[in-house]
């Protein structure tokens, strides 16, 4: 039986009611514990709808401004459609909340490293830059 | 009407091969339905079998299945090698070779590998790491169904519109709807795209099993080697059939709704979707050997009675093996000329594979080192693995060195490389597999005797067949030649390879004969145990009762069941009556069954263009979907008063 | 084990959609379904990148096909309903059945706002003779953003049915795991929306 509270104390989990599980729940809990969402007032909510809006809007009115160099501009939104993609993730998803460990973030983790992988590398190979082919 | 006629049964259908399986198929229906219905199995049929979600049976289901494709693709091959056991032959014409040898790739990777790892999964993870059932029995089910709707699918093509016949790769533009018209590779498309989704919500049932549903104190490093394969294996499927997915999509929007993807006219690139298909494929490779290396760790471990060798060491090389296989693909097609510079990444990063892989051979050496070995049938199987992976895998390094890549590139020395590791790895170690758990599943052993036969006349006729096929590789012999002439000295060599796979033949009927009169005849395992395991599954009864464990049992050691035999603790599996709880396990269930009779009918409507057909089998989905959603009555409640009642017919109550 | 005990933590004090362990499970496996899911739209990306200068003969490029304004009220819409999307959640976590069933049915009539809006700007393409058949490239537009519409579209169904369970049964531990999941799900497709938005809308424009 172990139950556990957060540093701020009013999110107060109990992450096995009937004991340890065994299923790695000890082990995980001192590199990640659990985090729940619960504001009185959806302030977290607010700042992401105000800050996706906001990097979409950087982003289109790079392009159409053509600040940059076609690289630089490409460079330039794929990193705003990241940062909105972690916003998404962070604040709406709740990634850091699960019940035990947090397995869903490594399975997303590697998901994401496959699909770069994926887009890279094909990338790289359809363009057959060859001298001998 | 006649049209509708001529497309239901073009000229390949009417040939006489094709005409006497046509009533082969219509007797054995018949004697099947004659069956059901004089003894009154139908209701039994269904309630039991069709509509269960329990895993073991659904593993069984799996394993029939399995067995059955393992027989159409067998006699595939047979066919194959009997055209080719003399020059000149014309036992099958060109196209008709062209079939064969699709149907025969295509049934053996995904109809016949694919359940038999899926079989394993069921019948062995949740007992393995002491679970009731997988985390979502109802999702297990769909995936079994969908599996069998898509390979029910697959089959009737050589008899109902004609057979694919693109090689089991399919690369366009051979597929596309200018070079081969009719129906199918629609049918070869539908099926890989139907049994693709089921495969990928196995890999996401076995994923959140595994991580989530281990026994009190099982934690990741004390888990059986099978369960950290099979979570692997479940995460490659999870990101290696999404691109398969992909590349059958396209070509179908290709060929049904006249799209541009790998039309050259149009801009398109049929080298995308080679692309796509090893981006998937590779990792297939792996989905299936990786089973097989769980499975060989369980049986050389049990039958040497010693601890797996290096067991951490097993681990990581698992990990490595998981994520290097994801880098590799390019292997596939280094004469496709994408460059120096990718064909050099690719190949060294192919020939790095082989260092875990490695690893992992000397771990299974080092395990039977200095151990009790008891030769039983399933170590026989493990045994036999070895040398031939061996083999395999040193064909494999040859082949990842580019520039010899273009010297062996589609001869047949790939054929026999890649039949020597997906038989030698995949096929030994699910046989090892089947010879192991099969007293699990059935409660009966299988006669030792007749499986060393059929052992020793498949793992023989293995050798005969493929090892002339690296020589006729080197002879310059290629892949989807239908036939030879006499000059090139191919022919002794043929024939031996035909000699060979019709001595393999002749093992699976062996084999076949074992599991029937096995069933019949074979000894009972009272003891639950009877090879004195070193894991979970061997503390149940055989076969276990519908809620595996009575008490969920508590794990302090890698080997559970080893550890608490040798603390003379077994007794813990008796439970005394005042312990016994009610238990919840999930209901049995229509959906999954008419899911996949649903996507059946889909696919058929698009396989014939016959877009109203498609409509009902959709809606018949959309249906499922939403009875599904609204019913909340999926699970029901085991009182302890049967439970009881089993536990002590079983002798395993205290007192 | 060093971890701070409080003894009167109880159980209910997890988000309700988690307290049973049973279904706590299905959100683990609904994270690994979108993990396959990045995988079938990163395939689809891969194509997309390769064939968008795959014009055929006389087919349009990115930039002469492309209208930026349609893009950008669809990326305005999605942005939009993800925001209403969490205020479900938040309301949900509150306790309030009315104001979850609320904000989804704006979420859900936003959602149909972005699907119809995509739908006219298909068939303004369409119109001027882009169709799908005309270039490789054409064909990856179409299925890349046609996907990603296809599972909006299945979104907005879940999300009916789900107000169904939601006003019937109220919030209990399966109707919060649903709705939980659904939310993962939108966002989700908010996330591969701003990479159509900027690899193929805004890389168009470049």
């Amino acid at each position: 039986m172990f139950n556990r509270g957060s540093q701020r104390g009013r999110r107060v989990i109990a992450i096995s009611p009937n004991g340890p599980t065994g299923n790695g729940d000890e082990v995980e809990a001192r590199f990640l514990a659990p985090h729940f969402e619960s504001e009185g007032f959806p302030w977290l909510q607010i700042f992401g709808y105000i800050g996706s809006l906001l990097l979409t809007i950087a982003a289109l009115l790079a392009v159409v401004q053509h600040i940059l160099s076609p690289i630089g501009l490409l460079t330039v939104i794929l990193i705003l459609a990241v940062a909105q993609a972690a916003l998404q993730l962070g604040i709406f998803m709740h990634l850091r909340e699960s019940r035990g460990s947090t397995w869903h973030i490594i399975t997303l983790g590697l998901g994401i490293v496959i699909a770069l992988g994926l887009v890279g590398m094909s990338m790289w190979i359809m363009t057959f830059k060859s001298g001998v082919s | 009407m006649s049209s509708l006629l001529a497309q239901l049964f073009p000229p390949s259908t009417t040939r006489n091969m094709e005409l006497s399986a046509d009533v082969l198929i219509i007797l054995t229906s018949a004697a099947i339905i004659y069956y059901l219905t004089r003894w009154h199995r139908w209701k039994y049929l269904w309630r039991e079998w069709l509509t269960t979600v329990d895993h073991k049976k659904i593993g069984i289901m799996y394993l029939i299945a399995a067995v059955t494709m393992l027989f159409r693709g067998g006699v595939d091959a047979l066919l194959l090698r009997a055209q080719l056991a003399v020059p000149n032959n014309h036992f099958l014409g060109p196209l008709h070779y062209d079939e064969i040898f699709t149907t025969h790739g295509t049934i053996m990777i995904f109809f016949m590998a694919m359940p038999l790892i899926f079989a394993m999964f069921n019948i062995a993870i949740p007992l393995m790491i002491g679970a009731r059932d997988v985390a979502f029995p109802r999702l297990n089910a769909i995936s079994f169904w969908l599996f069998a709707f898509a390979g029910f699918l697959f089959n009737i093509s050589f008899v109902i519109g004609g057979s694919p016949n693109a090689g089991w790769t399919s690369y366009p533009p051979l597929t596309e709807l200018a070079f081969n018209p009719g129906v199918g590779q629609n049918y070869y498309l539908m099926a890989l795209i139907v049994t693709g989704i089921g495969t990928t919500a196995t890999g996401i049932n076995f994923l959140v099993t595994i991580l989530r549903m281990r026994a009190p104190g099982m934690t990741l490093m004390r888990m059986p080697m099978f369960a950290w394969t099979t979570l692997v294996t479940s995460v490659l499927i999870l990101f290696a059939f999404p691109p398969l997915t992909v590349a059958m999509v396209l070509t179908l929007f290709d060929r049904l709704f006249g799209t541009a993807f790998f039309t050259i006219g149009r801009g398109g690139m049929p080298m995308m979707y080679v692309n796509l298909f090893w981006l998937f494929g590779h990792p297939e490779v792996y989905i299936l050997v990786l089973p097989s290396f769980g499975i060989f760790s369980e049986v050389v471990a049990t039958f040497s009675r010693k601890k797996l060798f290096g067991y951490s060491t097993m681990v990581y090389s698992v990990l490595a093996i998981t994520f290097l296989s994801y880098g590799t693909w390019v292997h596939h097609f280094f004469t496709m000329g994408a460059g120096a510079a990718v064909n050099v990444f690719f190949g060294l990063s192919t020939i790095l594979i082989a260092i875990p892989t490695g690893i992992k051979i000397f771990n299974w050496i080092f395990t039977m080192w200095n151990g009790r070995i008891k030769m039983t049938v399933a170590m026989m199987w493990a045994l036999a693995f070895i040398p031939t992976f061996v083999v395999g895998g040193a064909t494999g390094v040859m082949l990842g060195a580019v520039p010899a890549d273009y010297q062996f590139h589609n001869s047949y020395f790939l054929i026999a490389h890649f039949h020597n590791v997906i038989i030698g790895g995949t096929v030994f170690g699910l046989l090892s597999g089947v010879y192991y758990w099969w007293p699990k599943m059935t409660g009966r052993l299988l006669n030792e005797r007749q499986g060393k036969w059929a052992f020793w006349l498949f793992f023989l006729g293995f050798w005969v067949t493929f090892m002339p096929q690296y020589a006729l590789g080197f002879m310059g012999m290629t892949r989807r030649m239908y036939t030879y002439s006499h000059g090139f000295g191919w022919s002794s060599l043929n024939l031996m390879s035909t000699i060979g796979a019709f001595v393999m033949g002749a093992g699976f009927v062996v084999m076949v004969y074992n599991f029937v009169w096995s069933q019949i005849h074979g000894e009972i395992d009272v003891t639950g145990d009877p090879w004195d395991g070193r894991t979970l599954e061997w503390s149940t009864p055989s076969p276990a009762p519908e809620y595996n464990f009575a008490r969920i049992p508590v794990v302090t050691d890698r080997d559970a069941w080893w550890a608490i035999k040798q603390d003379h603790k077994s007794n813990v599996i008796q439970i005394k009556p005042q312990e016994i709880q009610d238990i919840e396990l999930p209901k049995s269930s229509a959906i999954p069954f008419l899911m996949g009779l649903s996507f059946f009918v889909f696919s058929v409507g698009m396989v014939f263009s016959w877009w109203w057909i498609a409509v009902v089998g959709f809606l018949g989905f959309v249906v499922c979907m939403l009875v599904g959603t609204f019913d909340y009555d999926d699970h029901k409640e085991v009182p302890r008063q049967v439970i009881q009642n089993t536990e002590s017919a079983l002798g395993r109550l205290q007192g | 084990m060093n971890l701070p005990v409080e003894p009167n933590a109880t159980q209910t004090k997890l988000p309700l959609e988690f307290t049973d362990n049973h279904e706590s499970l299905k959100i683990l496996g609904f994270w690994s379904f979108l993990a396959t899911d990045l995988l079938l739209f990163a395939s689809l990306f891969a194509v997309y990148a390769v064939y968008q200068s795959r014009i055929g003969m006389a087919g349009p490029s990115p930039d002469q096909l492309f209208k930026l304004g349609p893009a950008v009220v669809e990326t305005l819409l999605l942005l939009t309903s993800s925001f209403t999307c969490g205020l479900a959640v938040y309301e949900m976590r509150h306790g309030h059945k009315t104001g979850t069933i609320a904000w989804l049915i704006v979420t859900i009539l936003l959602g149909i706002g972005f699907v119809t809006t995509e739908i006219r700007e298909f068939v303004s393409y369409i119109a001027l003779g882009d169709s799908w058949h005309h270039s490789a490239f054409l064909s990856a537009f179409f299925t890349l953003v046609g996907t990603h519409g296809a599972h909006v579209s299945f979104g907005i169904l879940w999300a009916i049915t789900l107000i169904i369970q939601l006003a019937g049964r109220g919030l209990t531990t399966i109707t919060t795991r649903k709705m939980y999941m659904f939310a993962l799900y939108w966002h989700f497709l908010d996330i591969i929306w701003v990479f159509i938005f900027t690899v193929v809308y805004l890389n168009g424009k470049i």
